[in-house]
């Protein structure tokens, strides 16, 4: 692992700080000054500018409405569905746009919706319950928001011209390949695009989680919520690659007739749906921790005391995160694997029932020890539970294989899912949002509102789904447009479409709580629901500096335990009370015990975010009516932007280089190697990305298992000294990477600039020896050929990537933002050929020796 | 991982943090995921072995029994690796030696005790999650 510089200065003075020391008075006046500098540092952007800003209580309350103006045109599709099915033979709907509302009405929900919620949520509330600042790379969030917010725009816009997605949300082939029209290719496109996104916010929540909590909040006294936010985003780092790594097989059959998924050409229509269950299946776990996450901070408060359980919790959130990696093929039932296989997944599937049930005992416990304030939020949670517990136990009917093949896609899976999400996700996020309204807008939404919409959204849920179950159990199949009144299944359509109007009656009242509120000026208490976690030490008025002193915990519940915690932030007299510099910092902390480690600067207001999203946008978007060369102009331009917000924003060396931080304690303002918040990002990033280069290695070894003729007898290989070469080229340019690191750390700048240069020409030498490797094959005329193009070109677009930062490198000796003890970038970069170098060796192992090992 | 600031602990409240067993350096939370990670090489284990021999070595229809044999040999050998994992963290946790079954404190004692608790119980749920796994090998007998 890469150490920090030797000569990089460590912290100085006393930590932890002694009672004495956190009793000094700060004298008023220079208070004053102080939070006058602290304000001016954070000041949000006025007028137009408002939109440049990076901040999470900015960009957390964009990404949290937009997400949720998405679920509402969702939820007006389903409510379009619904009259359409209400009776027999109907025809309000045909069956062409029918397919398009349900297939976008899914993926919505689930794209635009769920996952998105989740990271709008954390990034807005996260930073609170840290005692943080900001997140450790606002400007990625701000780039995540906008890209969600092109990319959902353009997925949603394409149903106002009759060309949206019309092949279900989990867009099987061969139909979803064949299909004529761009729906397909938006649905890929734009949704890749979005999926970027959403790993890079978990990214920014782990390394928040992981290098942002306040000096003391050791791993064993953290909020649940960040325990949560930690596993959550780990699992986005191991779903979303697979289908992403699917998107990008799906799309070259889609674009360049590469047969992947085409059985006739020795591809296999099962990969997409391994592919995509395996992201699709952790995908519910991803949608439901982080609402039940919530839970874990509502029952605390509401039972006034600290949560019953706090290991078990952890425990079930780990494991629920694990074991929900061992479920997808129950999705795939009725494919014909081998019993035994389906066996192994109906085992994990009843499995993972009891880390999710641990933690809902856990709650339960907790209410039942505590002196019960029942509020509104609780109410919501109250229901969650109900409804959630109900859809678990369809659940583990689900997992039995015989019953799974009898009601496969039915009405009963219909109802089973929306049981489990509505009880895991909609109602603990709307308990969430009365629960936390107070901290976000400063006001309290309605009491009396909030109770109506309740009871209309939990009656009309229950009045439309449960019928759904019924129907599923006579036959009813899902995604049928309408269905003969001979069936019998009318009465029970007609009460689910009634209820699916009481259920819109609930929301309304929901919005127009939320509607109405927002021109009212509140006055409300600072920690209305007297809680016992950081969050509610927020500044009312609202001041943009999230907290004024960043204070140190020895508690999980530090405003319950920690007498006169709030009154000593608001003081300053915690760390980091100024803005000596006027630039936005915050405090980055060790990763098991909190210690304070450096100074960390933040980014702040830019347009460049705006800029690298929309030509990223733009890379996505042009491919799908087939425009290429604007597409790579695009990423071009792209690539641009993100290289000027890189240089001009991060790691320059400072010009103080160790400061301090207040309660006497000295700090670096600099960070390379494992120190570094960047560091981890690259190494999460690198994480995510190596298991969607596993998914097409896995592609590889699946066409070997799935057919007998893989690879087929008689057919060309690769170029093996070609791929020889490039193995050879991509190792000694890694080398070359790491040669440099260390020279530029001896103080050897020129040699660290030689061997970088040598490495980029190596680099560029690699790509090409891959290139030429394949080039003789024809992709389009079998799957064998098709997936070692496919190898190739992901190979190649790392080494671009891999070539890029060399440069970049080199750049920065050149300018002298790297100099021998300020060597971050040259770190992260080493860190990325580490695993270039991996993904090269295997590649080239894969192209080169494994097909004829296995022929 | 390297800990350069490891050394500017000038004052330690409590002796016990002054013991190496404790340090943070010498913690990970990797290791509280080893449980679960042994379940998920022993289930992706299981799933690719089983596919490939149903589709490679076994006709359909044909008994399996060399393939279960090594099955479970491999499942006992992970159900003990996951055992001594358990062991190893319920002795981290010492909950028989100072009865804290919360671990809330702000020490190093009560990170450390708690990060064992959570290792242990873990690998209770791995281990259920590995014993589930074996059963459909103990059923089914043939590829179909």
């Amino acid at each position: 692992m890469t150490a920090s510089a030797p000569r990089a200065p460590r912290p100085e003075g006393p930590y932890p700080p002694t009672d004495e020391m956190l009793a000094r008075p700060v004298p008023s006046d220079l208070q004053e000054a102080q939070a006058d500098r602290l304000r001016a540092a954070w000041r949000t952007p006025q007028g137009w500018r408002y939109w440049s800003a990076v901040n999470n209580s900015e960009v957390g309350v964009w990404y949290t409405l937009t997400a949720f103006g998405f679920m509402l045109i969702a939820g007006l599709l389903a409510l379009a569905m619904r009259v359409q099915l209400a009776v027999p033979q109907n025809g309000v709907l045909d069956a062409d746009r029918f397919n398009q509302f349900f297939t976008m009405h899914g993926s919505a929900m689930m794209f635009l919706f769920a996952v998105p919620m989740f990271e709008a949520f954390s990034i807005l509330i996260l930073p609170a319950f840290l005692g943080a600042r900001d997140m450790p790379f606002p400007r990625l969030s701000a780039y995540g928001y906008w890209c969600f917010l092109i990319g959902g725009t353009f997925v949603m816009g394409s149903l106002l011209f009759d060309a949206a997605p019309k092949a279900g949300w989990f867009m099987y082939p061969p139909l979803a390949t064949r299909e004529l029209g761009i729906g397909s290719d938006i649905w890929l496109l734009g949704l890749s695009f979005i999926e970027i996104a959403s790993i890079a916010a978990a990214v920014e929540l782990i390394v928040g989680v992981l290098k942002c909590r306040p000096p003391g909040m050791r791993v064993n006294i953290m909020p649940l919520y960040a325990w949560y936010v930690l596993v959550v985003g780990g699992m986005i780092l191991f779903a979303f690659p697979p289908l992403i790594a699917g998107d990008f097989l799906f799309e070259l059959q889609r674009s360049f007739d590469w047969p992947f998924f085409d059985p006739e050409r020795g591809g296999d229509p099962l990969l997409w749906q391994h592919l995509f269950w395996i992201f699709g299946h952790p995908e519910v776990y991803i949608v439901f921790l982080p609402s039940i996450a919530i839970a874990a901070m509502i029952v605390p408060t509401v039972a006034r005391r600290p949560v019953v359980g706090y290991s078990w919790i952890v425990l079930s959130a780990v494991g629920t995160g694990f074991l929900s990696f061992g479920l997808w093929v129950h999705h795939m039932f009725t494919t014909g694997l081998p019993t035994i296989s389906l066996g192994f997944f109906s085992a994990a599937s009843e499995a993972v029932v009891i880390p999710t049930g641990i933690q809902l005992f856990a709650f339960v416990a907790t209410l039942m020890v505590g002196r019960v304030r029942m509020s509104l939020p609780m109410l919501w949670i109250a229901g969650a539970l109900a409804i959630f517990v109900a859809g678990g136990l369809t659940g583990v009917m689900l997992a039995i294989v015989p019953f799974n093949w009898q009601v496969h896609d039915t009405y009963f899976i219909v109802a089973h899912l929306h049981y489990t999400l509505f009880g895991g996700m909609v109602f603990p996020v709307i308990g969430g949002v009365y629960y936390f309204y107070p901290f976000i807008a400063k006001r309290l939404l309605s009491e009396r509102l909030g109770r109506i919409a309740f009871w209309l959204i939990f009656v009309g849920f229950n009045v439309t789904f449960f019928p759904m179950h019924i129907a599923g159990l006579e036959g009813m199949p899902r995604r049928v447009f309408t269905y003969p009144a001979a069936s019998g299944w009318g009465l029970w359509n007609m009460i689910s479409t009634l209820g699916a109007f009481v259920i819109a009656g609930g929301f309304a009242v929901f919005v127009y709580d939320l509607l109405r509120s927002m021109g009212r000026r509140g006055d409300i208490p600072r920690n209305p629901w007297q809680a016992g976690t950081l969050e509610w030490s927020h500044d009312i008025p609202e001041e943009a500096w999230g907290a004024r002193s960043i204070p140190y915990v020895t508690t999980r519940y530090p405003l319950w335990d920690q007498e006169g915690i709030v009154a000593r932030m608001d003081a300053g007299r915690y760390y980091l009370p100024d803005a000596e510099t006027g630039a936005r910092e915050t405090l980055v902390t060790s990763v098991i015990d909190a210690r304070p480690l450096h100074i960390q600067t933040v980014t702040g207001p830019t347009w460049i975010t705006h800029l690298a999203a929309i030509f990223t946008g733009g890379a996505f978007i042009f491919p799908t009516f087939h425009l290429y060369a604007p597409a790579v102009v695009c990423a071009v331009l792209a690539v641009a932007a993100i290289i000027w917000w890189l240089w001009t924003a991060t790691a320059r060396p400072p010009e103080i280089p160790v400061r301090d931080a207040g309660l006497d304690l000295r700090l670096p303002t600099y960070a390379s190697g494992v120190n570094a918040p960047g560091w981890w990002g690259m190494w999460i990033t690198m994480l995510g990305d190596a298991t969607a280069f596993a998914s097409l290695v896995f592609g590889f070894f699946f066409y070997w298992t799935a057919r007998p003729d893989f690879p087929p007898a008689g057919a060309e290989h690769a170029a093996p000294f070609w791929v020889a070469a490039a193995a050879l080229a991509f190792g000694l340019s890694w080398a070359a990477t790491l040669v440099a690191r260390q020279s530029n750390r001896a103080g050897s700048r020129g040699r660290a600039m030689a061997l970088l240069a040598a490495g980029f020409v190596l680099t560029v030498a690699g790509c090409g020896a891959a290139l030429l490797s394949v080039l003789a094959l024809d992709p389009a005329a079998h799957v064998y050929p098709a997936i070692l193009w496919a190898l190739a070109v992901w190979l190649c677009a790392h080494g671009g990537v891999g070539a890029i930062m060399q440069g970049y490198c080199i750049a920065g000796l050149v300018a002298g933002k790297l100099t021998p003890d300020y060597d971050a970038d040259l770190c992260n970069v080493t860190l990325y050929w580490h695993f270039l170098a991996l993904t090269a060796l295997t590649a080239c192992a894969v192209l080169g020796i494994a097909p004829r090992l296995l022929a | 991982m390297t800990d350069p600031a490891r050394s500017h602990d000038a004052t330690s409240p409590r002796p016990d943090e002054d013991r190496q067993a404790f340090a943070e350096a010498s913690e990970s939370l990797w290791r509280i995921t080893f449980g679960p990670a042994l379940w998920a090489l022993h289930f992706a284990g299981s799933y690719g072995v089983a596919a490939i021999w149903c589709a490679k070595v076994a006709a359909k229809g044909q008994d399996i029994a060399p393939l279960r044999l090594g099955f479970a040999v491999v499942t006992l050998a992970v159900l003990a690796a996951i055992g001594w994992l358990g062991w190893r963290s319920w002795r981290q946790w010492d909950y028989l030696g100072d009865r804290d079954y919360e671990n809330a404190g702000a020490n190093h004692e009560d990170r450390h005790q708690f990060l064992g608790h959570a290792a242990f119980l873990l690998s209770i749920v791995s281990f259920v999650g590995v014993v589930y796994t074996g059963l459909p090998v103990v059923f089914v007998q043939a590829c179909r």
